[in-house]
Parts: structure tokens; sequence; C-alpha cells
């Protein structure tokens, strides 16, 4: 098959026409020649045997009268007569001991013919081809019979000769007609094959320069030579425009603006064609309608193409396209090499999770893996990495995308330091502002140790200075009581510290209690001046959270300090009807550490519950209070996936519940 | 042995207190807030009660209050947190006899302790408050004891005789146990007023340095020149 399916189309068509009509030709040349020849020689024999027969009726008498004389001028008669002689080599008649008495050859009479083709009893005629003495001919017998009696044979002789040359005639007028038949067939298959092939191999050509790219190539196929400017189709020089011919079934872009298809321009698209004519025709204007269908769509591509590729590498934010099965990073823009520093090439073909140092990219790996393709997720502050390990954290967005056909995730990072910085300038403006408010507090806290360790110094001073024993017991009592009194306020100016020291970056494990117990401790002895008393019932040994002690120390402190200001509020209103209450529980249920702050204050009115955390939103009266302690509380909480609710009845008091998920 | 009540919510600074009264040679008796502070009183009546202010459920100056009313003459000495005259002036218009500031100093404390416990001697001798003498270029008030609504008469009857002497400048001076409450310091700014309208330039000497301050804030230092314990014309010490 192979060597077959080299030759051309031209060729195969050419040379399989003229294979059948040379195998035609030849049958018919051999089928005709058999049919004409037989016939003619049968006509022959015919014409013949009716000349012996003639002999035969007219001689009989002849011969029943032995007048052989006539017979003889009858024979010859018979053979001279018109073109019969050409035909009939002899002419000799037998009587009925088949003695010869009258023949008409010129010489002596062959004996070797007399009985060469004898007659049966039962049959009227006997043909037979002889060769006698240079002589070949059709010898055909018949019987003379007068009544039931046969009196002898006449047998004339054809000349084989003379009927071969008309046989050969015959064939050459045949032959030549024939000839003449395949001459006419071959010029036309060859004139058909040419007519279909030369399109189709003009159509090779064509699609061989389109998958080469050259797509400006002149599409001249079929009767119409034309050199249009692709620019006149509004759909090309417009892709957003959709084209009414070539997108007829591309339902994703009826979204588009349309075109509408009576439009002046498109009624009769200059691109678009769909001739009348035959197959060649029809099949030369479906390319041409396909390359430019091609053209069209190549041209979308290309802009669609450059629209992405230029919001992927001049979109704002960096940007990564990462595998979703082994998180390795595909592709980034320039500004992923902006922010982390690595080169592309660094960055192309490394995991993702390397980025990541904390969480080991856990956040990113669960989403890699999460079954919903369609969903999209967003992972704040993720502490990153840039080149050299110096972190930063960024907020991350990440979704599901097919990128060059593979599943993929596309994961955008906003990066947060300077947010993160203003936040923590915030906190720590928030907190100074706490620190001056408890600065009387904390004074008199303050105050409290010194003056008992004043007090005691003094007294030993002044027992010294008069010369006087102290007592034994008194003098331990003075100086352990000193001692006890230095470490109480150690422990306030350290807890003071802590409170106002900056965040780290990361978070450590902690036992909510402790910033509890710390606040506590500040907030105490203050509140009991206030006449209101502090109620701690935290359960030991809950798991530890993730979080900052000093940020939460500063919820706490806000929480509480809130629950003061409701219960000295109504206080205000309504004097001395009951003692203030705070009631502080932490406990654990289901993976969540809770602390509960409860006090009997005012409540919170229905209408505002909502706002309570919104920023700049306070109760107070303006230029008291900036409304930004539970706005920054609950930011601080949401920073550990924590969570503050707040129930609450009017009159009654108010229930603030944060949570947070324990550390794994 | 005087007996002394002391107020304090700090049991440590209680316990100092006693040792530091005890070998000052004071029966000492102690409450750890105001309800029981006021309980010993009804009890007890001692006639000096060293009070904290900043104590929970009742705070110093409801006790002040209270005992005031109880019995008026008691000498109330209270004590505040450093630098909050505030609180302190609020407490001599409750007429607390003398305040002293924390963390506690022992002079302090004990001078404010001898002023008490000579007033509370000057009122049982019935001594008059007030006398008048002239002194090389000024004429001179002495005054001791505490300075209240009942001590006006005496104090105009002085100024007048000092008026009389007519010498420009007249010297107020108080002794070592002086105390002033706010009713006192009303007197005393309208008198200095009258002094003013005379042509006279009153100066105030011997006057502790607590009450200075005192003076100083309620505005008086602006009527007057405060001289420096030193220069007192009695050349006795100035406490």
């Amino acid at each position: 098959m192979k060597p077959l399916g080299s030759i051309s189309l031209k060729n195969k068509f050419f040379y399989s026409i003229l294979a059948v009509l040379l195998i035609i030709s030849l049958a018919i040349a051999f089928l005709a020649r058999w049919i004409l020849v037989s016939s003619l020689i049968s006509e022959l024999e015919l014409r013949g045997s009716a000349i012996a027969r003639t002999i035969a009726e007219r001689g009989s008498g002849f011969m029943l009268d032995k007048n052989y004389t006539q017979l003889l001028a009858l024979i010859f008669e018979e053979q001279q007569l018109k073109e019969s002689k050409h035909l009939i080599a002899y002419i000799f008649v037998l009587d009925q001991d088949n003695e010869v008495i009258s023949h008409t050859f010129t010489h002596r009479f062959p004996l070797e013919l007399k009985l060469a083709n004898p007659v049966p009893p039962e049959q009227t005629r006997s043909v037979q081809l002889l060769t006698v003495a240079d002589l070949a001919a059709y010898d055909i017998a018949i019987p003379v019979k007068e009544g039931l009696y046969r009196i002898g044979t006449v047998h004339v002789g054809l000349n084989k000769d003379h009927i071969d040359q008309l046989v050969a005639a015959l064939r050459t007028t045949f032959l030549g007609f024939l000839s003449l038949v395949i001459v006419i067939f071959f010029i036309m298959s060859h004139m058909l094959a040419k007519y279909i092939t030369k399109p189709i191999s003009r159509l090779t050509k064509i699609s061989d320069e389109l998958s080469r790219g050259n797509f400006d190539i002149k599409l001249d196929l079929g009767s119409i030579m034309e050199r249009l400017d692709p620019f006149d189709c509004p759909a090309y020089a417009n892709t957003d425009l959709s084209c009414p011919h070539f997108d007829g079934f591309a339902t994703s872009r009826t979204s588009q603006e349309s075109l509408p298809i009576n439009s002046k321009s498109c009624r009769h698209c200059i691109l678009y064609r769909k001739q009348t004519g035959d197959e060649v025709v029809q099949l030369a204007d479906s390319f041409h309608n396909m390359v430019w269908s091609i053209k069209l769509y190549r041209r979308r591509l290309h802009e669609s193409e450059e629209k992405y590729r230029t919001l992927f590498d001049n979109g704002p934010d960096p940007i990564f396209v990462v595998d979703s099965s082994d998180l390795h990073v595909i592709d980034a823009n320039p500004r992923v090499i902006e922010l982390y520093g690595y080169e592309r090439d660094e960055l192309v073909g490394t995991s993702f999770l390397e980025l990541e140092p904390e969480h080991a990219g856990k956040s990113t790996a669960t989403f890699a893996g999460s079954p919903n393709v369609n969903g999209c997720a967003s992972f704040q502050k993720v502490l990153h990495q840039k080149k050299g390990g110096k972190p930063f954290f960024v907020n991350l967005h990440a979704g599901h995308i097919t990128y060059k056909g593979r599943p993929a995730i596309i994961i955008a990072a906003t990066d947060m330091t300077e947010m993160m910085e203003k936040d923590a300038q915030l906190i720590q403006a928030s907190k100074m502002k706490s620190l001056g408010e408890m600065s009387a507090g904390i004074a008199h806290e303050i105050n409290q140790p010194l003056s008992a360790i004043k007090m005691g110094s003094d007294y030993l001073a002044m027992m010294v200075e008069r010369d006087w024993d102290i007592p034994k017991d008194q003098l331990h009592e003075v100086v352990s009581e000193i001692s006890t009194q230095v470490d109480r306020a150690a422990e306030i100016i350290d807890t003071l510290r802590a409170f106002g020291r900056k965040a780290d970056l990361v978070k450590e494990k902690l036992d909510i209690n402790k910033p509890v117990k710390g606040v506590h401790s500040i907030v105490r002895k203050q509140f009991e001046l206030d006449d209101i008393s502090i109620e701690l019932n935290l359960t030991p040994g809950l798991s530890p959270i993730l979080a900052h002690d000093n940020r939460l120390q500063q919820v706490f402190f806000n929480v509480m300090s809130n629950a003061r200001d409701s219960i000295n509020e109504k206080k205000d209103r309504a004097p001395a009807r009951e003692r203030g209450l705070i009631a502080i529980r932490s406990f654990e249920a289901n993976r969540r550490v809770v602390v509960e702050v409860e006090d009997n204050g005012m409540g919170i009115p229905e209408a505002i519950r909502d706002k309570i955390f919104e920023p700049f939103f306070s109760t107070k009266e303006t230029g008291q209070d900036m409304g930004l302690g539970l706005a920054i509380s609950y930011g601080i909480a949401k920073d550990y996936a924590g969570d503050i609710k707040v129930q609450s009845r009017e009159g009654k008091g108010t229930t603030f519940i944060l949570s947070f998920p324990a550390a794994a | 042995m005087d007996t002394i009540l002391v107020i304090d919510d700090e049991k440590p600074t209680l316990a100092m207190f006693r040792l530091l009264l005890s070998a000052n040679g004071y029966n000492v008796i102690t409450a750890e807030n105001g309800r029981d502070g006021l309980a010993v009183f009804e009890r007890q009546k001692p006639p000096l009660v060293v009070t904290d202010i900043k104590m929970p459920e009742m705070d110093g100056i409801e006790v002040l209050r209270r005992i005031k009313q109880l019995d008026a003459n008691t000498e109330v000495v209270v004590i505040t947190g450093h630098g909050d005259m505030e609180l302190a002036i609020q407490a001599l218009n409750l007429d607390a006899t003398d305040f002293i500031n924390k963390p506690i100093q022992r002079l302090a404390l004990e001078q404010a302790l001898r002023r008490a416990k000579e007033r509370i001697d000057l009122r049982r001798s019935k001594e008059d408050q007030v006398s008048v003498a002239v002194g090389e270029d000024a004429s001179v008030i002495r005054f001791r004891g505490s300075l209240t609504s009942s001590s006006e008469p005496q104090l105009l009857d002085g100024f007048r005789e000092a008026f009389a002497l007519n010498q420009e400048k007249i010297v107020l001076h108080f002794d070592g146990n002086a105390s002033v409450n706010g009713a006192g310091i009303s007197i005393l700014t309208q008198l200095l007023l009258d002094a003013g309208k005379r042509g006279n330039r009153v100066v105030i000497a011997g006057l502790p340095e607590h009450f200075k301050k005192v003076f100083r804030i309620v505005g008086i230092t602006n009527l007057v020149d405060i001289e420096e314990a030193e220069r007192n014309p009695w050349g006795e010490e100035a406490r």
C-alpha cells in the first residue's frame, strides 16, 4: 500500500481510468473478434451449403440421366457465379459409389479429397477443414437425393485464404476504432483528474502555509481573486464584537456585545462566502471560510492572551501560579520578584510552602486538597519569608484554575506589612491610652507597698536614732514585710511593663488564664475603690491558645474597663442599690477556650448592640472616648481566629464571651 | 497615753502604723475598712483618727464626715495619694484637721500627730488662739491651733488690734501646731483681702509645708507673702 499511497491523486485517477479502459477494450476486442469471425465463417458456410444444395437439386436429374456433361456445366456455372469465384475453391460431385463423376479442378483430381469428408447417412450436411496439396479449404458435403435414395454427394470447397483475408480486414477496422476510443478516454481522464486535484493541491499548499503561521497568504481559491483588508470586518477590528456568520454556534460569546446581522456591513459579509457551484467550489468556499474563522479566532485569542498576560504581569499584587498536586510554583509575576526578592528562575519549580515557614503552608495545602474546584479562599496575615529569611505578613487569596492543561492554584499575595505596622501602632496607641487611664490606679497600687516599706524603714530608723532596742519579733516582722512589699511592687511593675511592650511577630502558646490574671492584678484594687469586686472563676489546665499575652491583656482590660464604666454609670443614675460585680469565668468547650466576663451594670440597649464593635462608636461623651477599645479588641481576637460575642439585658448587665481555638 | 484609731485597707501598712505609733507612745487601735473603723470609733471614742481616703466600700471622706457628725472635736488626719491635693482640700472642707501624703514620711506623721495633740491640749486648756504683739518693723498676729469657723471672732479681733498698731506690715504667724480647714481658708481669705484694701502688707510665717501647698492652690499666695520658717520673729523652731 505504501508505494501506492505515495502516488499523487491525479496519477491515481489517470492510471486507474486507463487500466479499466484497457481491460474493457481488450475484453471487447476478444469477444467481438470471436463473435465476428465465427459468424462470418458460418455465414460463408451457409453460402457454400446453399450453392451445394442448388447443385444437388439441379444436378440430380443429370445424375440420374448420367448426363455428366450438363452436370459439369452446372458446377462450373455455379463456381464462376459473381463473386463466388473468389470464395469457392472447388466443386466436385460423387455418385452413390463415391466415384467422382464431375469436378472443377483444372488439373487432376486429388484422390485423397474423395473420401476426406464423407456425409454420414442420417445427416444432411458435413463441414470439414481440409488441406490437400497446398490448398486449405472448408469442405462442405451435401448428399444428393432422389426420393428416399441417395444418388450422390456434392462437395463445395470454400477457399480458406479468402476467408482469412476477410477476417483480417474486419479485425483491422475494429482495432482502429478501439484505439481511437482509448485515446479519447485517455485525454478526458487526464483532464478530469487535473480538474479535481488542482484545487486540492492548492488547498494543501495553503494549509501548509497556514500551519506554518503565515496567515497573510493570498487565498486565491475558486474564481474570485480577492485582496481584502481584514480590518474591513467589524468583528476583526474589534474583538469584543461577535460575528453573526462565524459565531453562529459559539454560545460563549453571546454575553458579548453582539453586532446585529442585518447591519449594513454584515448583511453581505465580505469574508464569508457561499457560492453556487460543484463540490470543488463548495470545498474552496468552505476552506476559505474556515481560514477566516481561524484568523478571526486567532486574533481574538491573541488579544485575550495579551490582555490576561498584561493583567498578570502588571497587576498591582504579587500573583503566583502553583501546581495543585505538589504545590510547586509554575509562574510568578514581576511583583512577586519585587516583593520576595527571588529571581523568577529561583521561584519556578520550588515549593510554595518554602515561602511560608510558620505554618508550613498548611493553609494552602488544605486548599489545594479541597474538592471544591470553584471555591476561593482567603488566608489572613500569613507569615511569609523574603529571600534571606526576612519575615513579613501577607494576605493570601487563592482560587483553582487550569493552567496549561493542569489543575493549578492562582494565589494573590497582598503585602500586609504596612497595614500590620499601622495595626500595631494603633493597638500600641490604644494600649498607651489604657495605661494612661490606669496610671492613677497604678500609682495608688504602687504607693501601697511603698507606704508600708517607708513606714517600716522609718520605724527602724527611729528606733536606731533613739537608741532603743528593737524587739526581735518586731524586727523580723518589719524586714519580712519590707521584702514582701518590694516583691509586690516589682510584680506590679512587671505586669505593667509586659502590658506596655510591643507584641512580637510570632504568636506564643498561651494559657488564657495568664492575661486574665495579669489584668486582674492591675485593676483589682482600683475596681475595689470604685466598689466593684471581681470574682475570678478560672479553670486551671486549659488547652493553650496561639496568641500574644499582652495583646490579650489589652482585650481583657478593655472589656473589664467597659464593665466598670457600665457599673459606675448605673450607680450614677441610681446610687448604691447593689454592689458592682464582675464575674470572670474561663472554661473549654468544643476545642475552644472561652472566657466570659459578666457584669451587673447598665446593659447594652438592643439597638446599639450590633454597633459596639464598630470603630469610633462610643456611648460616652464626645472627647472622653475615641470608641476604639472594643473595635481594637475585636480585631485582636480575630487575629487569633477568636471571636467576641455579647449578651446583654438592659438594666441587668452584660456578658462578653471571648472564645479562641485551642492550639493543636 | 493617747489613743489613736488608724483606718487603712492595707494590712501591711496597718502593721507598720501599729509598730511606729506604739514606739511613739500611742495606744493604737486599727480597722481595715471604713465601716469597722466607724464601729470602733463609736465604741472607744478616740480623740485622734488617722484614715486612708481611698478605700473600698466606704472611703475616707465618708468616714471623716460620719466621725465629724459623731464628734466634731475629733482630730481626723487623712492620708492622701501623693500630690492628690484635690482630695486633700475636699477633706479640709469637711473639717479634716490635717492631711499627710502617701508614702507616709515619719516626720510628717509625727508632726501631724503632735500638732493634733497640741490642738487637743489647746482646746482642753481653753487658751486663746490669737495674740498680737509689736515686732521690729511689723505688727505680729500669732495663731495657734485649728483655724476653723469657730476661731473667726478671735482672728477678727486679732486683725483689728494689728490694724490699730498702724504698721504697714502685718505678720500672721502660725504656730507649729496650726491647722486650717475649709471654713478657715475662706475666713482668712476675706481678712487678707480687707488688709489688702487697707494698704497693709501681710506676710504669713510659720506655716507647715503641706499647708503652704494648699494656700498656693486656693490662691492665698496671690494676696500675701509666705515667709520662710527661719525668719519668724520669735526665733523659735517653727514646726
